[in-house]
């Protein structure tokens, strides 16, 4: 009995360890090849960046010679902005929405989910149209604002369902405490909605970090570009400066790296708190 | 110190009437109870109480001062919840000095109020800890510190002790009935527990369906339940109630006259308290055994009568029962609750 | 907006109007009104008009006319379609049973290292599509990817082939990857509804003496049905959505070869933008988008109406 449940343990881990490999693979090769110069990397592409192969080179020429830093300030102050947004406002809904009857209150609930079916992408025609018009073409504002649009509905979802599992009285204890319905937001519900903003803002930065669609249609000005548009159109740009291409995406992997790494273990707990039940 | 008046109280959300018309004076230093089953309305008429529920209709005051367009707050009133409500990112100290230090009170005096507070509860030692950091009767006495701290008028706790096991209830039960004498507020409980409202109350109201059921001192409630609802829900193990027959002002069971009623007349039901049951050798109430529970000190005898009404009664400790032994079973006629077809109690 | 914010003095009597309410609810609402609802309704109205002076004429269905009777559109919306239900049937076969398999073997209790496999796990789905695409295409490529080296080092290097480039296996290899990276997001889904079904339920069945395998598939997998259509469902939108990015960064905006790759997503990027000798045509991209509205309209309408209704009333 003992044994054979060895021999199953063992199993288990090898499934998952081989999966861990294919997983990660990939992601080393990059790192590795980062770090080597160019003759490095095609002589040897396993090969690992010690004694003469190792070249800091090409993160050199990414943060120097281009634009980089520009795109990096870019993506993250859309990213950052856009994700503030996400969690305040969307917080602020859900808030209201969990909170208070009021007439039509499901109906408000089910339009702003809607969103989570329909992909607001469908509307890029009209949405481009817009911008123009309203003279933001080309702008960060305009990224953060479809942005916000964008990942709302999901966040006001995950939001309600957890506020819902919440015991009103301590919202009504906080009101015997003379709280205003503002404070009792700021002061008690978003200490409250803590375990669950890790899920959110996992959730809403991954897609707006990595989105491609968006700055290519909005903003694809040299001022404005992201760096996933950047990295895209450095691709294309310096097909022989490996060391570069490879640097500048390693430099595009590494903020979701850590933002992820930080908040992986809220991230399983908020799921798990019945935020996504299906 | 303060009285607390209801006048004409109502409440419906949309068609459906929570609250029919509600009517009560809770004197000065009064503890009252009010009880009932699930959603029956006794936690609606504490949130409308507190502030936390509009009234659709009727008065609230408190100290003889109108309150009920009032904002919480300003009503003089604290509140314990079942689930604590504490604060989770405040330790206990800012947990009991936030109502305080919210109103803009001095700091001197928060930090005396809380200290105070903490030293009635035995809280000293748990100041700086979280309400995670805390057992359920810890929390639930941070939750009872919170309301002191505050010096209302008027305390409400809304099934406080629920989420207590068992033992722990017991305690702080008594805890609660402590406090009250020392500090002899005027309070209002809410509980679905009968034997809370009994320890507790000095009055308790009974509800049902959004209407008063009883008003009364405990005793009076269990010696004079006003209908089958009350004399049901007060007491336990639960009054059994035995079809019966009045005829020219005698209530006859099995055609024993077993207690006499000028104004019954025909079909009655006859309310028997199980403690009231005595062992007998020949009726009026006589069937088998179908369960017999020994509790150690005293043992309940579930009877089945002929007709297959069933009958508990309490019975002492010595006596041992096994399931299909005849048995024989009367009462005395002072212990004979009398309820019209309506269920309403009918006067001796 | 209006009837709302009156709404307090219905209910209640004498109470103020509850503005808060309004407070809360606006700003969120405005944005994604404006940013979100607005232009998907205005570009299922463009979709009605055609190019004019200045303004766009009304023509009706004349743009859905032209793109399901004109070959020229017919043919690449067919084709484009048909690549999506691929992708899509492909993702349910793969990337869904991979992910259920992987996330029922870490909710094992006390599975020494989850935290670390979970970690690992979702990596991929944290990249951008633009690194995917390159990681993989320095793996693939048969001029200076690293996969024929390595073949050739197993032994195995006459059976290399450019993957990416050939007809017949471009978007198998798309497929492919996309589940490598994408396999993160089901995996957390199950993972999590696995680990909410509640550990008595369990043991009963363990009483019942049923094995860890039977467990899985007869008390695990029912309990966690709704997940399995609210995967469904997610995996059907992105896959005629979300899949543009990786294959437009791969395969570019033509989807070679030969289309062969070419998506909803790409279709509606050409139409929209123009490619080569074609000109971009709003109309038409309004109309290309709102061709993709209705597709995803019946995919979630048969979900909720459907999967989701059904899956509920057997979770009760």
């Amino acid at each position: 009995m003992l044994i054979k449940e060895r021999l199953s343990n063992a199993g288990i881990h090898t499934v998952l360890i081989a999966y861990s490999l294919l997983a990660l693979f990939p992601l080393a090769l990059i790192l590795i090849n980062s770090f080597k110069s160019r003759k490095a990397i095609f002589r040897e592409p396993m090969g690992l960046p010690i004694g003469d192969s190792f070249s800091g080179k090409g993160y050199a020429s990414v943060l120097s010679n281009s634009d980089f830093p520009l795109y990096f300030s870019n993506s993250l102050t859309v990213t950052c902005v856009s994700l503030v947004l996400i969690l305040l406002l969307g917080a602020m809904a859900a808030h209201a929405l969990s909170e208070y009857r009021f007439p039509g209150d499901t109906f408000i609930g089910i339009y702003l989910v809607l969103g989570i079916m329909v992909p607001i992408r469908l509307g890029t025609v009209a949405l481009l149209e817009l911008i123009v018009n309203l003279g933001l073409a080309n702008t960060l504002t305009a990224l953060i604002l479809v942005y916000t649009a964008q990942g709302l509905p999901i966040a006001i979802f995950i939001f309600t369902e957890f506020l819902r599992s919440v015991s009103r009285e301590i919202k009504d204890s906080a009101r015997i405490d003379g709280l205003s319905e503002y404070r009792i937001f700021f002061e008690v519900v978003i200490p409250l909605v803590r375990p669950v903003i890790a899920t959110v803002a996992v959730f809403s930065m991954i897609p707006i970090w990595n989105d491609l669609w968006f700055p290519l249609i909005l903003s694809p000005g040299e001022e404005t570009r992201t760096v996933t548009l950047g990295v895209q159109q450095f691709i294309g740009q310096y097909t022989v400066n490996w060391g570069a291409v490879l640097a500048s995406l390693s430099v595009a992997i590494v903020p979701v790296l850590v933002m992820y790494i930080i908040f992986s273990k809220q991230l399983i707990r908020g799921i798990t708190a019945g935020a996504v039940k299906g | 110190m303060a009285t607390l008046e209801l006048k004409g109280v109502k409440k419906s959300f949309g068609a459906v009437n929570v609250i029919h018309d509600m009517t009560l004076e809770v004197r000065d230093g009064e503890l009252i109870v009010f009880v009932g089953p699930s959603g029956c309305g006794k936690s609606t008429m504490l949130r409308m109480i507190a502030g936390l529920e509009t009234l659709t209709q009727g008065q609230i005051s408190i100290g003889g001062k109108r309150v009920d367009h009032l904002p919480p707050t300003d009503r003089g009133i604290a509140m314990v919840f079942q689930s604590y409500a504490l604060y989770p990112h405040k330790d206990v100290r800012g947990n009991l000095g936030f109502a305080l230090k919210h109103a803009g009170v001095d700091k001197k005096e928060i930090e005396e109020r809380v200290n105070n507070a903490s030293e009635i509860l035995g809280l000293s030692d748990l100041m700086t800890r979280k309400p995670r950091e805390l057992s359920g009767g810890q929390r639930q006495r941070v939750a009872i510190g919170r309301a002191i701290v505050r010096e209302p008028d008027v305390f409400l706790f809304d099934e406080p002790l629920s989420n207590l096991d068992a033992a722990l209830r017991v305690h702080m039960r008594v805890e609660i009935l402590k406090l009250h004498q020392r500090l002899g507020n005027t309070m209002v409980y809410v509980t679905h527990d009968q034997v809370e409202a009994m320890t507790l109350a000095d009055r308790i109201v009974v509800f049902k369906d959004g209407q008063v059921e009883q008003v009364g001192t405990p005793l009076e409630l269990y010696r004079k339940p006003a209908n089958k609802f009350v004399a049901g829900f007060i007491g336990s193990p639960a009054m059994n109630f035995v079809n019966a027959n009045a005829v020219d002002s005698a209530v006859m069971v099995a055609g024993t006259k077993l207690c006499s009623s000028k104004s019954a007349a025909g079909e009655v039901t006859l309310g028997v308290r199980p403690e009231h049951l005595i062992l007998t050798e020949d009726g009026p109430f006589s069937g088998v055994v179908s369960v017999f529970e020994h509790l150690g000190g005293e043992a309940f005898l579930h009877m089945t009568l002929p007709d297959g009404q069933l009958l508990v009664a309490k019975l002492d400790g010595e006596n041992s029962f096994s399931t299909g032994q005849p048995c024989s079973l009367g009462i005395r006629p002072e212990h004979c609750h009398v309820f019209n077809k309506e269920g309403y109690r009918i006067a001796e | 907006m209006r009837t709302l914010a009156k709404s307090g003095t219905e209910q209640t009597h004498r109470t103020p109007v509850r503005w808060y309410i309004l407070v809360f609810l606006a700003p969120a609402t405005l944005i994604y009104t404006v940013f979100a609802i607005y232009p998907i309704i205005e570009s299922l109205r463009l979709s009605l008009y055609q190019a004019g002076d200045g303004q766009g004429i009304f023509v009706g269905i004349a743009n859905y006319a032209k793109l399901f009777g004109e070959p020229l559109w017919a043919d690449q919306f067919w084709n484009a379609f048909k690549n999506n239900v691929l992708l899509f049937v492909m993702h349910m076969l793969i990337q869904n049973p991979i992910a259920l398999a992987l996330a029922a073997l870490l909710s094992i209790p006390n599975l020494k290292g989850a935290a670390a496999y979970r970690t690992i796990f979702f990596l991929p789905t944290l990249l951008s599509v633009v690194v995917v695409g390159f990681i993989w295409q320095l793996i693939l490529s048969p001029l200076w990817g690293i996969s024929p080296a390595f073949m050739n080092w197993l032994g195995v290097g006459s059976f290399f082939k450019p993957w990416l480039g050939l007809e017949s296996s471009a978007l198998i290899t798309i497929t492919l990857i996309s589940i490598w990276q994408y396999v993160g997001i089901p995996l957390m889904l199950f993972y999590a509804a696995l680990l909410n079904v509640p550990e008595e339920t369990i043991e009963a069945a363990r009483i019942d003496g049923l094995n860890g395998w039977w467990i899985f598939w007869k008390v695990k997998l029912p309990l966690i049905l709704p997940t399995l259509g609210l995967v469904g469902i997610l995996t059907y939108i992105g896959n005629f959505t979300a899949s543009f990015d990786l294959i437009y960064s791969i395969q570019g905006g033509l989807a070679g070869p030969d289309y062969s790759t070419d998506v909803m997503g790409t279709f509606l990027f050409r139409t929209f933008f123009g490619f080569q000798a074609q000109l971009g045509d709003v109309y038409m991209g309004a109309t290309v988008a709102s061709a993709l509205f209705f597709i995803i309209l019946v995919g979630v309408g048969l979900y909720l109406f459907g999967v989701q209704r059904r899956l509920q009333r057997y979770d009760s």
